[in-house]
Formats: structure tokens, C-alpha cells, sequence
């Protein structure tokens, strides 16, 4: 069956990105695609002792789609072409779909945010597959055989699915560039007050372990990073506009000076950048037609002390060095928003009739 | 003074700030982590990391509504008032939602001119059509028939699907962790091909290795040593397996020892010294017959190893363990189920070449070679008159054809 794996998973990505193309969540649209492409009809033709091994192949290839790295709107195709996939096989007794004890997280997080944004027909499909039994709960996503490859394959992803790298934003935050510059501070003083006995001027130089500036140096890497990351974007013509359901931002460009100036101004859009899982739920608050609820939960992020505080706990210091470690940073200025960001995020629309 | 303690502390405190440090932003990593039973590669797509199959088993339990892994289908319609209620739609919506999702949307053609599924549509844009057309049209100019092993092989778990057992006592548990199994024979092979010839069985968690020792058919089991020219009728009675019945399985630093028989022995001990006088990691041993797959820690897609015969080594695999799935089959006594057989050509009988050979000779003065093979019939009416006397001067030994078991 390897034979017709590339085949199988560039038909499954053709009719993803004409999905996509319509920036649509709705099984409406996607049955449309479905039918255009006569989808069903991949299945016509296979020989009795190949239909198992082919629906197995086409479930394992299709479910991919359906997990991260790929954006919201991409999986919610993917849970399409699933079920899709599913009903149509030909195969006897029907083939499940896989479903690795790992990714049962994302499952449900996918789940939970297709609830929040109403996302009747989706929500319909996922529960559908599982009161059928169209599931395999397994410990890998596919058999494995210890199939060391000789020459690696790049599978490659499809880029232009795949949700967005932000972790690099996410991770070099203000808050966290703040903590890293005070512990910085602070163990350059601690260096200083050890060797102040000792009648030297200056820390001896075998001490210099870390790079003096290495926090400005951090934080500038990660504006290159954000930098570049804007510009290949619209270098693709903004046809990454995807991303999670109904958030990220930053991606609409209508020119290259005016984004240049506005990156200057905003350092690197860290407003833009919630965290993913928060991402969602902004949107919905702003758009929310329901104003009632609100799924604004307490936020997990916020409630671990910062590492200031953990560090304050810890480290046993005389002196005022303290004191210098817990004014405000140059770093911190540097860091903060000029002005809220004026992006709309994107989002799906509802389902509605 | 003051200054070296201060120096002190801060040295003991560091190693946590630092992990601290880094898993912080990626609190959602760790805590995935921290739990070895939720198996996740080792190397991608080649094997996972170590993990217990009975929790493994309880991750999944603990995470499921009991109705997803349940044996009972459940009723449409209670779950469309569910899926209703749950998300607050009203009657006219969930009949709309219906539609939309319904097995109609999916048609790729008009209901009264449905094409016929065995065969490849002609026009079809889809990559994967384009290949199969060409693929069948070039099978058509071959003109290869189907192989009746293909056709076998498709029936091999088709008789087993869904099966109830006819007791309740032999029904497998909902919930129970199913494994698939890949035993690997040696290879002997005079070119190297990327075939590895196996069988895959499938078992439950409740069975025993020694169960799975059992379900392993290896010709070396049924090999008879000796000649048996002046007796050929005795020769069957001397099978390896009721002679040398003892094996191991090793997975993960232990040896799974067979000891069911008195004749048994631990035939894992001359290893076990051997590498404790090496100062090898120390292993262990246990019973076969005493250890359920439920309590393995195994890594899955990792190659293990059987033996027996003293010297016949197998590869074992386990490529993939899940829940029970409603279509399984679902009568204990029917497992191991066997779901794929390698099939290799059988060496035929020098005379008929039509039966499978069971006997060589040496120094045959009947044989057109030497040595040569015969199927027993074939044998016996060359070698030996009416009365079973045998004729002639020659020596015999049973034979027994790899593809024996086909
Ligand atoms: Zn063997
Ligand atoms: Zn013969």
C-alpha cells in the first residue's frame, strides 16, 4: 500500500487547501468540495484483498490533519475529511480511526473550543464519529515496526496549514525578559559583593560565564525572528491569514513601510501574541453574540508566583543588593506597548442559518 | 563568613531555579511529561519509550465516557436530544444540522446513476486515481491473476470479526487492551530482500506470554533429528518440541522463562552469568506462564526476542496496543487470533512435485540426486516393499519445509 501514500495525502491536502481558500468552518462548504472533487470515488477500484490496508492508510494520512501543528480551521477540515473518509469506505469491516492516547488532549481542547464558538456542525461530526464507534483508542497514532528508514523522507508539512510559531514570542515576554534581566542583575551583584572582600575592583574575569548584555541580546533575536516572520508572510501573499480559531492578527499586511513602522512602534506585538489557549477566548468576548456568557476562566498562566517573588524566597542576600534587583528595569520599558493593537483578529463565522 | 554561606545557598538552590527556568513558559510540556504511561516516541515513527501497558490501559479508562468503549451501540436518538440539550438548540436547528451533516452531502453523483465501486473511475482529477488506473491497466497487460494467498490472507480475521462467544464467561471484558503482535522468523535467505517473513497475532492483556509461546508455529519445533531409515513409522514421535521444551522471551532486562514442563529449564541462566561476569546491567527472570501482558513495561514498535530450541532466535514486535473495539472478536477462547501468515514456496516432492517434501535421503541409489527430497508417499513406495521392509541401501531423515504451516 506504501505505493500510493504521496498520492493519497497530496489528494487530502488539495481538497484541504480549497478549504481553506474559503475561510470557512462550515461541513456545508466542505461537502460542496467533497462533491466537486468526487472524494467518495477514492476508494473505486481498490482490489478486495487492498481495501482494508487502503482505508487504513487514507484514515492514517487524513487524521493528521486533524491534530495540531495545524491551525484551527485546517483541523476542523481534517475532522471533515475524517468522517467523510469514514462513511465512504469501502472496506469490510469497516476500518477505525486511531486515536493516540497523547493526543486525547488536543481532542477534547478542540473540542471545548468548537462548544465555545458554536460550531454546531462540527461539534455534530466529532460526537457523531464517537457515538458510532469510529474510534480506535490506541497507544500510537499507527503500527509501528521499528521501520528504521534508509533514506529519511521529508514529509513535508504543508506549510501554509501549520498554525503559526509563536513560542518564541510567547516565551521571550516582557514578564519574562523582566525576571531574566533582574536575576541577571542580581547575579552580577552577588559576583560584586563576593569579591568586594577580597580588595578587587572587578569580579575576576574567569567569572564572566555569561554574556553581560545577553538579555538585550535575547530580546533582539526575538524581534529579528518576529520580523522575518512578517515579512515571509506577506511575501506568501498573505495566504497565511490562518491561524487558531478566530485570533491571531498580525498577519493582515497592506504594506511594508507601514509594518516596519509599526513594528518599530510596538517592539514585537507581544498584544497580538496571547498565549494560544487564551487567543481563543479574547476573540470570543469580543464578538460574542451571547453576551451572557462569558468563558473568560481564571487564568492558569497567572497564578504561579513570578520568578521575582520565587527568587526573593530563595536567595539569602545581605546588604542592599536587594534593593537595586527590585526597581523597575530599563528592560521593562523597552518592552511596553506604545499603543493597544489596532489589529482585528480573524475569526469563523458562526453557524447559522 | 557570612558571604560563603550566602554563596552556599545560593549554589544548593540553583539546580531547581533553573529547571524551574526553563519549563516555566511551557508548563503545558512538563506536565505531559510527567506521565510515562502516556505513550510517545522514542524515535518518531520507529518505536515509543518505555511505558506499562496496564496503566496505559487506565489512562484511557480514567479519560472515556464509559459508553465510547462500550460493546452496546448507542441510540441515535438519545444522542441527538443530548447533543441538543447539551448545546442548547432548539428542534429546527438540530434538523438542520442533521441535514447538512447527513451521508447525502457526501454522494459525488446523481442517486439513480451510482458507478460501480470495483472499478477505477476513468476521469477522476484525484492523484491517487490517476496511479490506480495506470497501476491496473498495467497489472491488466501483465495478466496476473490473483494469488488464492491474497485471497486467503483477506479471509484469515474476517471469520472473527465480532464474534460473541457463546458464554458469557468467554466474552472479552469491554475495556480490555488489545495487542498485535509481529513474530519475526530467522532469516535465511540466499539474497538479501527487504521481506521479513513473520506472522502477526493478536492477544488480549489477560493472556499469558506463555499463551503467546504457544501460538508460535516454528519449524525447528517440529524438526526430527536422526535417521530413520530402518524405521520410518517412529520417526513423527520424535518431535523437537516434546523433546526441548524449553524457551524464553525477553523484553526489557528480563528473561520470561517457560517452566510449565518438570522438563523445563532455565535455559536464560547461561546468559544471565555470562554478562554478570561482564558487569552487563544486571537482568532478571520470571515465569512465562505467570505473566500477563497487562503487567508488561514494554516499548512499542522495539524488536524483543524469543528462543527456543536452544538456538532458534525470533524477532518479536509490538506494533500496536488498544482498546477493544466492538467489530474485535470477542470470544476469548478464538485467540490468539493469527491475521497474517508469510507465506515462502515449498520445496515439492523429487518425484510427484506435487506434495510438500518430507523425508531426504542420502546415498539413495532410487534418487536422481543427492540428496534428495520425497513426500512421504512417494518415500515409502520407492524404499520399502508391500510389507514395509526396506529396499536397498540408503539413509533417511524426516524433513520438515519451512513452508509447511502455509
Ligand atoms: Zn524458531
Ligand atoms: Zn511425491
Amino acid at each position: 500500500m506504501e505505493f500510493c501514500r504521496k498520492q493519497v495525502k497530496s489528494d487530502c491536502e488539495e481538497l484541504l487547501s480549497r478549504f481553506q481558500r474559503t475561510e470557512s468552518v462550515r461541513f456545508e462548504i466542505f461537502s460542496k468540495i467533497w462533491r466537486e472533487m468526487k472524494f467518495s470515488h477514492i476508494f473505486y477500484g481498490t482490489m478486495t484483498h487492498e481495501k482494508r490496508h487502503f482505508s487504513r492508510l487514507v484514515l492514517d494520512t487524513a487524521c493528521v490533519f486533524f491534530l495540531p501543528p495545524f491551525n484551527f480551521q485546517i483541523r476542523v477540515g481534517g475532522l471533515y475529511l475524517l468522517y467523510s473518509l469514514y462513511r465512504s469506505q469501502t472496506a469490510s469491516p469497516l476500518q477505525q480511526i486511531r486515536l493516540a492516547l497523547k493526543d486525547w488532549e488536543d481532542v477534547q481542547k478542540f473540542e471545548k473550543d468548537a462548544v465555545d464558538a458554536q460550531h454546531l456542525d462540527a461539534v455534530y461530526i466529532l460526537r457523531q464519529l464517537m457515538c458510532i464507534k469510529a474510534f480506535h483508542f490506541t497507544a500510537m497514532p499507527s503500527l509501528l515496526t521499528f521501520n528504521k528508514k534508509r533514506k529519511v523522507e521529508r514529509s513535508a508539512l504543508c506549510e501554509k496549514f501549520v498554525e503559526r510559531t509563536s513560542r518564541p514570542q510567547e516565551l521571550i515576554n516582557i514578564e519574562l525578559l523582566e525576571e531574566l534581566s533582574n536575576v541577571h542583575k542580581l547575579y552580577e551583584n552577588l559576583k560584586n559583593s563576593v569579591f568586594a572582600t577580597a580588595e578587587q575592583a572587578h569580579p575576576d574575569p574567569s567569572l564572566n560565564l555569561i554574556q553581560k548584555d545577553f538579555v538585550p541580546e535575547i530580546r533582539g533575536t526575538v524581534v529579528d525572528f518576529y520580523k522575518w516572520q512578517q515579512m515571509t508572510d506577506c511575501a506568501g501573499d498573505g495566504e497565511a491569514e490562518d491561524a487558531g480559531e478566530g485570533m491571531s492578527s498580525q498577519q493582515e499586511c497592506s504594506g511594508r513601510a507601514e509594518r516596519l513602522a509599526s513594528i518599530k512602534s510596538k517592539a514585537y506585538g507581544q498584544a497580538a501574541e496571547a498565549p494560544k489557549s487564551r487567543r481563543h477566548r479574547q476573540v470570543e468576548i469580543d464578538f460574542s453574540n451571547n453576551a451572557g456568557q462569558s468563558h473568560m476562566s481564571g487564568s492558569v498562566r497567572m497564578s504561579r508566583p513570578s520568578l521575582k517573588a520565587r527568587t526573593s524566597d530563595s536567595v539569602d542576600i545581605s546588604g542592599d543588593t536587594w534593593k537595586d534587583a527590585t526597581t523597575p528595569t530599563l528592560i521593562s520599558r523597552l518592552t511596553t506597548l506604545n499603543s493597544a493593537s489596532d489589529e482585528k483578529p480573524k475569526q469563523y463565522k458562526r453557524f447559522k442559518w | 563568613m557570612k558571604k560563603k554561606k550566602c554563596r552556599q545557598k545560593l549554589i544548593t538552590h540553583e539546580p531547581p531555579r533553573i529547571t524551574y527556568f526553563v519549563g516555566g513558559n511551557m508548563a503545558a510540556n512538563t506536565s505531559k511529561d510527567v506521565n510515562t504511561n502516556i505513550p510517545d516516541y522514542e524515535y518518531t515513527d520507529v518505536n515509543t519509550k518505555l511505558f506499562h501497558i496496564g496503566s496505559f490501559r487506565s489512562e484511557w479508562l480514567k479519560r472515556l465516557k464509559p459508553s465510547s468503549y462500550s460493546f452496546q451501540a448507542e441510540d441515535e436518538e438519545a444522542f441527538e436530544a443530548n447533543f441538543a440539550k447539551e448545546l442548547g438548540v432548539d428542534p429546527e436547528i438540530m434538523t438542520k444540522v442533521k441535514s447538512v451533516c447527513s451521508l447525502e452531502s457526501l454522494r459525488c453523483h446523481p442517486e439513480d446513476q451510482q458507478p460501480d465501486p470495483e472499478v477505477v473511475p476513468p476521469d477522476s482529477t484525484l492523484k491517487t486515481l490517476v496511479q490506480r488506473k495506470k497501476r491496473q491497466d498495467h497489472r491488466a497487460s501483465l495478466k496476473i491473476s490473483k494469488n488464492r494467498h491474497d485471497l486467503y490472507a483477506d479471509e484469515l480475521d474476517r471469520m472473527t470479526v465480532g464474534r460473541k462467544a457463546e458464554s458469557v464467561a468467554d466474552m472479552v471484558p469491554e475495556g480490555e487492551v488489545i495487542l498485535t503482535i509481529n513474530v519475526y522468523y530467522p532469516a535465511v535467505f540466499d539474497k538479501f530482500n527487504y521481506i521479513r517473513p513473520h506472522v502477526t497475532l493478536v492477544m488480549t492483556g489477560s493472556h499469558s506470554l506463555a499463551e503467546l509461546r504457544d501460538a508460535i508455529c516454528c519449524v525447528s519445533d517440529l524438526q526430527v533429528c536422526g535417521e530413520f531409515s530402518n524405521t520410518p513409522d517412529i520417526a513423527p514421535d520424535f518431535i523437537s518440541k516434546d523433546h526441548f521444551k524449553s524457551a524464553f522471551f525477553y523484553f526489557e532486562g528480563v528473561f520470561y522463562n517457560d517452566m510449565r514442563f518438570p522438563e523445563c529449564q532455565d535455559i536464560s541462566m547461561t546468559i544471565i552469568e555470562w554478562a554478570k561476569a561482564r558487569n552487563f546491567p544486571p537482568y532478571s527472570q520470571a515465569k512465562m506462564e505467570d505473566t500477563r501482558f497487562i503487567d508488561l513495561k514494554i516499548k512499542v514498535g522495539f524488536p524483543y526476542l524469543y528462543c527456543h530450541q536452544g538456538d532458534c532466535e525470533h524477532l518479536v514486535i509490538f506494533t500496536d496496543i488498544r482498546l477493544v473495539h466492538k467489530n474485535d472478536c470477542m470470544d476469548k477462547k478464538l485467540y490468539p487470533l493469527l491475521i497474517h501468515k508469510h507465506r515462502v514456496t515449498t520445496q515439492k516432492c523429487a518425484v510427484c512435485h506435487v506434495y510438500i517434501g518430507r523425508w531426504i535421503t542420502k546415498n539413495d541409489q532410487f534418487a536422481p540426486s543427492n540428496p534428495c527430497l520425497f513426500c512421504d508417499k512417494c518415500f515409502r513406495m520407492l524404499h520399502y516393499d508391500a510389507k514395509g521392509n526396506k529396499l536397498g541401501d540408503f539413509l533417511a531423515y524426516p524433513y520438515v519445509d519451512r513452508g509447511a504451516f502455509n
